[in-house]
């Protein structure tokens, strides 16, 4: 008890001032919705023991095989094409490097819509097992191939997280590994396994835990092919069932599935510290690949782009051509212009949050601070729908004090975007801040530079470039973001998400291409520019 | 046009339907009729619709979360269950409205005056033309009969329609026999439940299956599709009305009710009317092939085509009492 006082008189009292302060203030603002919620909590639950005797392991298996399935596909691709169109010379690797990560503008619920009769084309190899192997045998296979389509559809959109990441961490660090093992004769296969694959293995594990965060939050998808995972259950339980208090512990379920992750992540990146070996400027040595290889490379990279991208964007465009929607038609722009304004200005007030409180964990090195700012980051780990409802509740209760400010406005959109996508503005920000800015802010804190110089003037030239390179990150996840902003969104407001989802529901596939590609319209200039970012860092 | 929405960005919209007196509505109904309804009755009255669509859960869970704050005024549903759980939970208001005790049967209604169905649709049996006689059909507890297996797509039981129409069955033949079913009709499917009430029809005319259980308006959109695939799918397929000798065909509303909440309660009233009045009722059949209130006395000529048929006449607050019961017995029985 005498520690704790210590501590809290040390840390709070005597090493507060207002950047701490504010900074633990914002922190634990983004934390009261998932407060709301687990203040909220009702632990008597009629339904439990009747979900935990008939559904909990078909949520937890399904949900396993699927994130599991899902994480080594994407990284076996991610990791493959990142490995040959950073480290290998080869006809084509230009425009490998550009395409492959082009997949990332594709929502998983759009990528599943556009092979939404994929299972319609096997039908009649269907028939035929019904009538020559057995109905039982043909439920069987029927079944599995469902969750082998559903696991490639997902790896084909989600490994570009995996692939940027493994690309950036090769990119810094391959060549020199490379020349030094060519050096001692070793062949091009074991220095993929013996020293590449150890070295960048928290690359892929942060790529990984993103692919793992996105696959369990999916609804849309699993929902349309019939999977029930662990979202589908919480959706189920709480409004279908009208049962938050086992929509709750579902969830818990769930954040145990994404801390554990998050841990392996935390574990690696400890790790990264050590072997963080800088390439020289000079060019990048890169292994030549003959004729044969090249065209065998050249395939294999493209599968993924193909069903990632390819396929999907040009099903897209042919239902276009069917949709006769107008495309002069004022009520689509506008919603364009929404989803445009909505996502700029949420990614900017996310990243302005991100860089102001990790700037004053970083430059006053406070702990209580250090400690309480992680519990703002958990908000990723939320279904977008548990979110939502966490907003609405922090909203009742404190209307009385603030009224008018959340309900029915885009701010309210805007404070759950904050609350969902924290974290992804957060990592970033802090680990470059961590590299480029710790020693820097000591210095200037020894100089007495006030911190609001430092922060402005010091700082934000140094970090402009991961800071641009988040808000688009955060852009883009914003511009697809389904299930929080079909709860929270005003009357007579749409978003290009939402305005699909609605369109899909009353079968208008068609029409729904319009939005579909206008998101990925949207997301493609800065996806560019971020993989421009990637290539010229080097 | 431009000018409005940017007033929405900048959060004033709330304020603006406040002062202004329109009405705001969740809804579930994402169908175009709606919006020319919507729209008519702005015309009329010269009170605007705001709108919020949403699935019925979501939009009860934004109710409840918004409390007596919330700006809502009417909330539409797809289904009696829902509305009866809007009532439960205290999230309607009863409203007195001769109008609409006219206009509805009183199956169709909330005894109490809080909620007040708007359309009609029968949940039924499509079939092969080339694959099924009629003469095997009957009811939907003959689903259960081994003669199907392998022979019968449904969709989840996360859908509402199978959660209402397995509430009826346990109302009319009790909990027992209704478990006792859902796993028979399980065992008979020839496939796991997945995609929507198109999705079966389509499974039908591939020959996945050789019937499903679908409402009635599927099959009108699929048969007006513009889209030929669709149009080629409703012409392999008939309609059967099941339960025909016996207590008949399980039917649903979809309806709505006005929000506890609600500070514009005459024009919400007025709102529910205007959707009742017999004329508004066949834009609403006309365009998405939903069965008027007055479903026994239509003359449209696409549900001539399938005939007239006798609906079961339980109430449907029944459906409401009983869902959560239907869902457990869902989950008992292995239909995912």
């Amino acid at each position: 008890m005498k520690k704790i006082t210590k501590y809290f008189k040390d840390e709070f009292i005597f090493r507060m001032n207002s950047w701490n302060f504010i900074s633990i203030i914002i922190s634990l603002f983004i934390f009261m919705p998932i407060f709301m919620i687990i203040y909220n909590y009702n632990f008597q639950s009629d339904n439990w023991s009747h979900i935990k005797e008939n559904l909990l392991l078909t949520y937890l298996s399904s949900t396993l095989y699927l994130v599991l399935g899902v994480c080594i596909v994407s990284t076996i691709i991610g990791v493959g094409c990142a490995w040959f169109v950073t480290c290998h010379n080869f006809y084509g690797r230009k425009y490998l490097e550009w395409i492959l990560i082009l997949p990332m503008t594709i929502p998983t619920y759009i990528a599943a819509y556009s092979y939404y009769d994929i299972l319609e084309i096997l039908n009649p190899f269907f028939n035929w097992t019904r009538k020559n192997i057995g109905i039982k045998e043909t439920i069987m296979i029927e079944n599995i191939l469902i969750y082998l389509i559903v696991i490639a559809l997902f790896s084909f959109v989600l490994y570009p997280y995996i692939y940027l990441s493994a690309r950036a961490s090769l990119l810094i660090q391959g060549s020199r590994l490379i020349e030094a093992a060519n050096m001692l004769g070793t062949s091009t296969d074991k220095i993929f396994r013996k020293v590449i694959l150890p070295i960048i293995r928290p690359a892929i594990v942060a790529g990984s835990s993103l692919v793992v965060m996105e696959t369990l939050n999916d609804y849309a998808a699993v929902e349309y092919f019939g999977i029930s995972t662990l979202t589908i259950g919480i959706f189920r339980s709480w409004f279908g069932m009208n049962d938050m208090a086992s929509a709750l512990k579902l969830s818990t379920y769930l954040i145990i599935f994404v801390f554990l992750f998050l841990a392996t992540e935390k574990f690696y990146r400890r790790k990264e510290k050590y072997n963080n070996i800088r390439g020289n400027r000079h060019s990048y040595s890169r292994i030549s690949l003959g004729r044969k290889k090249t065209i065998i490379v050249l395939i294999l990279c493209l599968i993924p782009f193909v069903f990632g991208f390819l396929i999907p964007v040009g099903r897209l465009l042919t239902w276009l051509i069917y949709s006769n929607i107008n495309l002069m038609d004022v009520s689509l722009w506008i919603i364009t212009f929404n989803t445009l304004l909505i996502s700029i200005i949420s990614s900017i007030v996310i990243v302005f949050f991100a860089y102001l409180i990790n700037f004053s964990k970083n430059y006053f090195n406070n702990d209580a601070l250090k400690k309480i700012c992680h519990i703002a980051i958990l908000g990723y780990s939320m279904p977008g729908a548990i979110i939502a409802i966490g907003v609405l509740k922090l909203n009742s209760s404190i209307s009385g004090i603030i009224p008018l400010i959340i309900i029915g406005s885009t701010s309210g959109l805007i404070f759950a975007y904050l609350v969902r996508f924290f974290a992804v503005a957060w990592q970033p920000i802090e680990s470059s801040m961590e590299k480029q800015c710790a020693s820097i802010n000591q210095a200037s804190r020894t100089l007495k530079i006030k911190a609001i110089t430092s922060i402005s003037y010091i700082n934000f030239p140094i970090l402009k470039k991961p800071l641009l390179l988040t808000c688009l990150i955060v852009f883009i996840d914003i511009t697809k973001e389904l299930p929080l902003t079909l709860i929270l969104r005003p009357f007579n407001f749409d978003t290009l998400a939402t305005l699909t989802y609605d369109l899909v529901n009353q079968a208008q596939f068609f029409q729904s291409s319009v939005p579909s590609l206008l998101i990925i319209f949207i997301s493609l200039p800065a996806i560019l520019i971020i993989n421009r970012q990637v290539i010229s860092e080097n | 046009m431009l000018l409005r929405n940017l007033k929405q960005l900048l959060l004033f919209n709330f304020i603006f339907s406040l002062l202004l007196g329109d009405i705001n509505v969740y809804t579930h109904r994402h169908y175009d009729a709606d919006k020319k309804l919507f729209a008519k009755f702005t015309d009329l009255t010269g009170i605007k619709v705001n709108v919020i669509k949403g699935s019925a859960d979501q939009l009860i869970q934004r109710l409840q979360s918004e409390g007596e704050k919330s700006p809502a005024d009417v909330l539409l549903t797809v289904d009696a269950g829902r509305l009866v759980r809007a009532k439960n939970l205290g999230l309607l208001q009863p409203i007195l409205s001769n109008k609409l005790i006219e206009n509805i049967p009183a199956i169709m209604r909330d005894s109490e005056n809080y909620w007040f169905g708007l359309t009609v649709r029968a949940r039924v049996i499509v079939y092969a033309k080339d694959r099924v006689n009629k003469s095997e059909l009957s009811t939907y507890e003959d689903l259960a009969n081994p003669k199907w297996n392998g022979r019968i797509v449904i969709r989840s039981s996360n859908n509402i329609y199978n959660q209402s129409l397995m509430a009826s069955l346990i109302e009319a033949n009790g909990t027992k026999n209704a478990l006792k079913w859902a796993k028979l009709v399980r065992k008979n499917m020839s496939r796991k439940p997945r995609g929507n009430d198109r999705d079966q029809a389509r499974a039908v005319a591939s020959g996945v299956a050789d019937l499903a259980l679908v409402n009635t308006y599927y099959i009108g959109l699929l048969a007006n599709s513009s889209d030929k695939a669709d149009r080629e799918v409703a012409e392999k397929l008939n309609v059967f009305f099941p339960n025909q000798n016996g207590r008949g065909t399980h039917i649903n509303v979809s309806g709505g009710g006005v929000a506890s909440s609600s500070r514009n309660k005459i024009e919400a009233i007025r709102f529910l009317e205007f959707l009742t009045e017999s004329e508004n009722q066949k834009i609403f059949s006309e365009s998405n092939y939903e069965y008027p209130l007055d479903y026994k006395n239509t003359n449209d000529q696409f549900f001539l085509k399938w005939g007239k048929f006798k609906a079961d006449d339980m109430n449907l607050s029944i459906l409401g009492e009983r869902n959560s019961n239907a869902v457990k017995l869902f989950d008992i029985a292995g239909w995912e």
